[in-house]
């Protein structure tokens, strides 16, 4: 074997037992090195030389990817997440007909999934979700996902909250966790928008607090426009009426009346 | 074995951008690099990220290269080329140059754009202070470096130029494999590239001085440099040494640098030249009298002419065998020769041999317009007298006029005039005998010889046609006559002939003397005196050009205002930049006859630059001015702009051309017509054609006359709708409801046509593609005709003998034959017209030959008379023998050459032909001229056209000259004044006696 791919693998190994005794820090710095480790390998994305190993190599580094994309989630770094599923991501399509197909390819689609869903980034969750076949729709873990999104989408907050019991995949939790944030942000955007004011209960319930401390902090950290007075709270300051842009009619006319006359000038 | 994996994304690799460990980013980078001609458009949300990667101080330089050059190529195909270049710059050695991608290509180019726009700013504005870029200037320099090394040294020539970077153009030409070649490119790049006079001649100072290091320098080009830098000490310096030398080549190579330098018309830079060559040390016996102001000396040189025939052989023998005091006595000899070829002489008598021995203009034409022509309708009666005198421009054939003198006497007042100045065209260039031809019209000293003011007039502008451009000789006749008299007529032609004969002297006692006449503040002779300032002050730019403008503003004459106008135009010519004030000045006038002046004079300095800050402005004026004179003149200025490039101009007058307005009409033909004139241009015919049938008269006047220069000497082989053109002006010609306006346009349109006896061409442009100041400045002023017919002859001077004339050391032509690789029917003398036209009318040729016949009669009857006379006065019989002698030899000539193509019909046509020196080779031809291998004599220089200097390799076998027939006209006028205007024209009767045979030949 290639002496390479062996120093490799062990490395993989000794990342791996980091990982499960979920020892971050010296998982981290084992990563990184096992990173510069493959840049050495030609058969890897983007060149996809034919070397004698390829096989042996994409796999591995396959591997390698997936438990950093898991490690991501366990040290709740959504940068790296993203990162590291973007690196991982030429192994499931580029590479899909020289290697079988890897148990963690769905689950972690589906965490990337999710994670576009607690970023809100609804229109490149689409993009991901026409990208996939119709078989991997079927999964259960897209299809939570994908169920989440509609709730999401309907409004059905509550439903959205309690699909945390039901989650495919343990490492799946830390972004429920998050998806509870942003539909706190949903709606909070929303009552600023339908309502001049809330009572403090009302908007307790509303945002599903449990306390009105929770409100309040909440109201602090992320809302500091709203004001809370008379036992109610305002959203008033946020609504500014944005100026309506006018029409340049002068200059229009102006511009028009010129070319009348150049046309009428032209040969 | 699974096919090769693509990548579909470059999402990974833009992830791994954003890890911590440099070495995965310089990964990264690389991979980027490397895939970015597919996924720019992945990678250009991520281009803040990459910048900070290209900023940030920690990265090793090799990478931040790198990431300049990812950037680079992203911006690039963004088009942001700015930022693109920018970042390249940043990249430093990791951009190579040497690369073969589109990427790479854009990119050198736009360096190349901006380091050139910088370099000319600075230059432009001597400004120290804008500093290029250093990489910038790195990577121009590494791509010229390149390019010298590979070879490509036109490349590197053009780039070297466009970034004025004349070290590099230097390194260019001398490390060059083929100096000569590139050197000759350079020269012609130069000229047509370069729009900044100044930095032209930048170029071609260096130029110059790299031919000199050269082991053989090339002489020929040098001067053609130095012409256009305008030194003429560096000329006559070089010519000094050529002639010095013992060797006979150099002698020859002085000789055509001599005549290519004439051919460029530039006269104050000629007579410079003269005055700077050395005389020789000894004085010789003989006198050097170079100028042709002293009439016996040019008599002696007339008469000596045909005695050096038979003579030179012996002459250059001696000069060889006896060595006494050889060298002086050689370079005075030499220097003779070379003082009459700069003067211009010896061309024009050459060219007027040519022409003489050569006239195939069809008389019968001109019968026919003369039939069709209504006796009463002035207009087409003198325009039939124009038509006559282009036709037979330089020919000095004026049988026409002479069989005709009870019609041409119809011609009253103005067409007087016009009728004597086209005498003046006729003999042009006929140097010698000029004054004597025009004396009996000349005013008589104050005597009052009884002619009227206006054929008096017309003589003094026919001697300034005759002498035009080289009027050393004549200057001061025309001066004296301009100072004795008060008649404005007379002043008229007088300033007119003035200005031709002293054509861009700048002479300031001369120009006082027509101010006194433009201060009379007569219209007509002002209007003379104006344009006569211009021309005399052409292309010098002096202040004199606001004197002439004041006077404009003050006077409330029209024509006055119209003539100093085109004059001040005329001081501009050729300044390009420098005249940009006074054009300015001009174009923002109230007077649209100014503004007029000013379009004129935007023709005139951007003539033949195709500079298109001029085109632009033209255009602007073409649309938008409010007077249709300056609309008209805008559009026409169009054709001086464009001439260098005639291709370009019916493109950009086309839509001009469709203009409701008859006047922009009228303008674009006459572009077409200047711009393309003798090109005989496919697309120019297919635009002026629809013009030809206009609505509008003038238009189809302009129509007419454009088309006619634009297919002067094309063949109807070549393109049929010659021959079409040719019925379609017959038609005109012969319809007796057709406008006067057109009918004038289709008789000037035939004289053009068939000009100088179908042996001349419009040329703007000498062989070596530098402007004929000549010919410019007499398109300019002929387009002036449509206010004042009699400028129609100022077409004259754009004429130019399409002939190929070699001569031997002793500038005389010897016989030999070259090859002509074409068939013949393609650039033959188009058929005398009796063939297509017996059948139509058969009524013409009886009623032409009756009175013809008449004519004949008469003439025959005068010139027996003469001939006596002429015995009488001159003693020698050998004159009169030697003309018979050479009238029999020419009908000879002709027998054979009527029999030739008879005998060629019935065989399938060569596909090459024999010509015999002086031949007529037209434009189109010149690609097929070959010199034959075993010829006895080899050219100096390779050249199809114009005066060619032969070498002769076999010196000691006898020669057997060319004959021409000027001696015969020489020698019979040589008796005396008075008799040799008549002497000469029974020589024209005598040779008109064999041609009737002709048209039988062809009909049998």
């Amino acid at each position: 074997m290639d002496p390479k791919l062996t120093e490799v693998s062990q490395l993989f190994d000794r990342f791996k037992a980091a990982l499960l005794r979920n020892d971050f820090d010296s998982a981290s710095n084992l990563l990184s090195q096992l990173k510069v480790l493959l840049t050495g390998f030609r058969s890897l994305p983007p060149l996809f030389a034919d070397t004698p190993n390829a096989v042996q190599e994409l796999t591995i580094a396959r591997d390698i990817y997936e438990h950093a994309v898991v490690l991501s989630v366990k040290i709740e770094d959504q940068d790296a997440f993203e990162r590291d599923f973007f690196q991982l991501k030429p192994y499931y399509t580029d590479a899909r007909n020289r290697l079988p197909q890897s148990p963690q390819e769905y689950p972690i689609l589906g965490l990337n999934l999710l994670r576009l869903l607690v970023q809100n980034r609804i229109a490149e969750f689409h993009t991901e979700l026409e990208l996939l076949s119709s078989a991997a729709l079927e999964n259960p873990c897209i299809k939570h996902a994908v169920e989440l999104e509609q709730s999401f989408m309907e409004g059905a907050y509550n439903r959205v909250l309690s699909a945390r019991q039901t989650v495919p995949h343990e490492t799946y939790v830390y972004f429920m966790d998050l998806l509870a944030k942003t539909i706190r942000d949903e709606i909070a955007g929303c009552s600023e928008k339908a309502y001049d004011y809330l009572s403090i209960n009302d908007a307790k319930q509303m945002l599903l607090f449990s306390s009105d401390q929770e409100l309040l902090e909440y109201i602090k950290e992320e809302h500091s426009e709203w004001e809370v007075k008379n036992g109610a709270v305002y959203f008033q300051k946020a609504k500014e009426s944005a100026p309506c842009k006018e029409i340049p009619s002068l200059q229009l006319i102006n511009q028009t009346l010129s070319y009348a006359r150049e046309l009428e000038r032209i040969v | 074995m699974v096919a090769t994996t693509l990548v579909s994304s470059a999402g990974g690799m833009l992830a791994m951008l954003n890890e911590s460990h440099l070495a995965l980013k310089l990964h990264a980078l690389y991979n980027l690099n490397n895939h970015v001609d597919n996924f720019w458009p992945e990678i250009s949300p991520s281009v803040p990220l990459i910048e900070s990667l290209y900023e940030d101080e920690e990265f090793d330089p090799h990478q931040r290269q790198l990431a300049a050059l990812l950037l680079s190529k992203v911006f690039y195909y963004l088009g942001e080329l700015n930022d693109s270049l920018s970042y390249a710059l940043g990249a430093g050695p990791l951009f190579d140059v040497s690369e073969d991608s589109d990427y790479v290509h854009t990119l050198l180019a736009k360096a190349i754009d901006e380091y050139a726009s910088f370099k000319s700013k600075s230059g432009e504005s001597n400004d120290e202070s804008i500093k290029v870029d250093p990489r910038l200037e790195a990577i121009v320099e590494r791509l010229l470096d390149k390019c010298i090394a590979d070879g490509k040294y036109q490349q590197a020539m053009g780039t070297a130029i466009e970034c004025r970077r004349l070290d590099k153009l230097e390194e260019a030409i001398t490390k060059s494999d083929n100096v000569q070649g590139t050197l000759s490119y350079c020269i012609h790049v130069s000229h047509s590239f370069v729009n900044l006079r100044e930095y032209r001649q930048e170029v071609l100072r260096l130029l110059v001085k790299v031919f000199q290091k050269l082991p053989s320098p090339d002489y020929l080009s040098i001067c053609q440099c130095l012409m256009f830098l305008d030194e003429p000490e560096g000329v006559a310096s070089i010519l000094e040494t050529l002639l010095r030398s013992e060797n006979k080549d150099d002698a020859l190579l002085a000789l055509q640098i001599a005549f290519d330098l004439v051919e460029n018309e530039h006269q104050a830079f000629l007579l410079n030249v003269i005055d700077r060559l050395a005389l020789p040390k000894s004085q010789l016996s003989e006198p050097v009298e170079p100028t042709p102001s002293d009439a016996d000396s040019t008599q002696n040189a007339g008469v000596n002419g045909p005695d050096d025939v038979p003579m030179t052989e012996g002459e250059s023998a001696s000069a060889v065998n006896v060595p006494e005091d050889p060298s002086e006595k050689l370079y005075a000899e030499r220097l003779n020769k070379i003082k009459g070829i700069l003067s211009g002489e010896t061309s024009i008598q050459l060219t007027l041999q040519f022409l003489y021995s050569h006239n195939k203009s069809d008389l019968l034409i001109l019968k026919t317009i003369k039939q069709s022509v209504e006796m009463r309708n002035s207009v087409c009666h003198s325009a039939t007298i124009y038509s006559n005198a282009i036709m037979h421009a330089g020919t000095t054939v004026d049988t026409f006029l002479r069989e005709n003198l009870d019609w041409l006497s119809r011609a009253t007042n103005w067409a007087k005039f016009s009728a004597t100045a086209g005498l003046g065209v006729i003999h042009r260039g006929h140097l010698q005998q000029g004054r004597s031809l025009m004396a009996p019209y000349l005013p008589q000293g104050g005597t009052g010889g009884g002619g009227s003011p206006y054929s008096e007039g017309g003589a003094l502008y026919a001697l300034g046609l005759i002498h035009a451009n080289h009027g050393e000789g004549i200057k001061q006749f025309l001066r004296d006559s301009l100072r004795s008299t008060t008649v404005e007529v007379i002043q008229h032609g007088a300033c007119l002939g003035l200005g031709l004969a002293s054509l861009g002297t700048a002479d300031e006692d001369i120009y006082e003397e027509i101010k006194n006449v433009l201060y009379t503040d007569s219209a007509v002779a002002g209007e003379a005196a104006g344009i006569s300032m211009g021309l005399l002050m052409v292309g010098t730019g002096s202040d004199k050009a606001n004197e002439m403008l004041t006077y404009a503003h003050e006077t409330q004459h029209e024509k006055i205002i119209r003539g100093l106008a085109l004059g001040i135009a005329l001081t501009v010519y050729g300044r390009e930049e420098e005249a940009d004030t006074l054009i300015e000045q001009m174009t923002r006038d109230q007077d649209p006859i100014l503004r007029y002046g000013g379009m004129y004079a935007l023709a005139l300095a951007y003539r033949g630059t195709a500079n298109n800050k001029a085109i632009r402005q033209l255009l602007h004026f073409a649309v938008s001015d409010v007077s249709d004179d300056v609309r008209r003149t805008a559009v026409l200025a169009l054709g001086f702009v464009l001439y260098s490039d005639p291709e370009q101009t019916p493109r950009i007058v086309s839509l001009l051309s469709e203009s409701y307005n008859p006047h922009v009409r009228y303008g674009a033909a006459l572009a077409v017509g200047i711009s393309c004139a003798g090109t005989g241009l496919s697309e120019a015919i297919s635009l002026l054609e629809p013009l030809t049938s206009d609505v509008v008269d003038f238009v189809r006047q302009g129509a007419l006359i454009a088309m006619a220069m634009v297919m002067v000497q094309i063949s109807e082989a070549s393109d049929s709708r010659v021959g079409t053109f040719r019925r379609q002006l017959e038609k005109i010609i012969l319809d007796k409801h057709e406008d006067t306006m057109s009918k004038m346009g289709a008789i000037l349109a035939s004289g053009i046509l068939d000009a100088g006896g179908r042996n001349v061409t419009i040329r703007l442009l000498s062989k070596t593609k530098h402007d004929k100041i000549t010919a410019v400045v007499g398109l300019a002023v002929f387009s002036q005709f449509w206010y004042w017919y009699p400028l129609i002859y100022f077409i004259s001077l754009a004429f130019s003998p399409t002939a190929l004339i070699g001569l031997n050391y002793d500038l005389k032509s010897p016989k030999f034959e070259f090859l002509s690789h074409a068939k013949p029917s393609l650039f033959e003398y188009p058929k005398p017209t009796t063939v297509p036209t017996t059948a139509s009318t058969v009524k013409l040729p009886t009623a032409v030959l009756s009175t013809s016949a008449k004519a004949k009669a008469r003439a025959s009857k005068k010139a027996e008379e003469q001939k006596a006379n002429a015995e009488v006065a001159s003693g020698p019989d050998s004159t009169s023998a030697a003309g018979k002698g050479k009238s029999s030899g020419e009908k000879d000539g002709e027998a054979m050459q009527v029999d030739s193509p008879a005998e060629k019909k019935s065989e399938p046509e060569p596909s090459f032909e024999f010509l015999t020196n002086p031949a007529r080779v037209v434009p189109a031809q010149e690609k097929f001229i070959k010199f034959l291998q075993d010829s006895r004599y080899v050219p100096v220089k390779l050249a199809p056209l114009g005066f060619v200097l032969l070498k002769d390799l076999r010196p000691t076998e006898p020669e057997v000259l060319a004959i021409t027939d000027t001696p015969a006209s020489t020698t019979s006028t040589a008796g005396g004044s008075g008799p040799g205007l008549q002497s000469s024209s029974s020589a024209m009767a005598v040779d008109e006696e064999p041609q009737p045979p002709q048209p039988f030949e062809y009909t049998s």
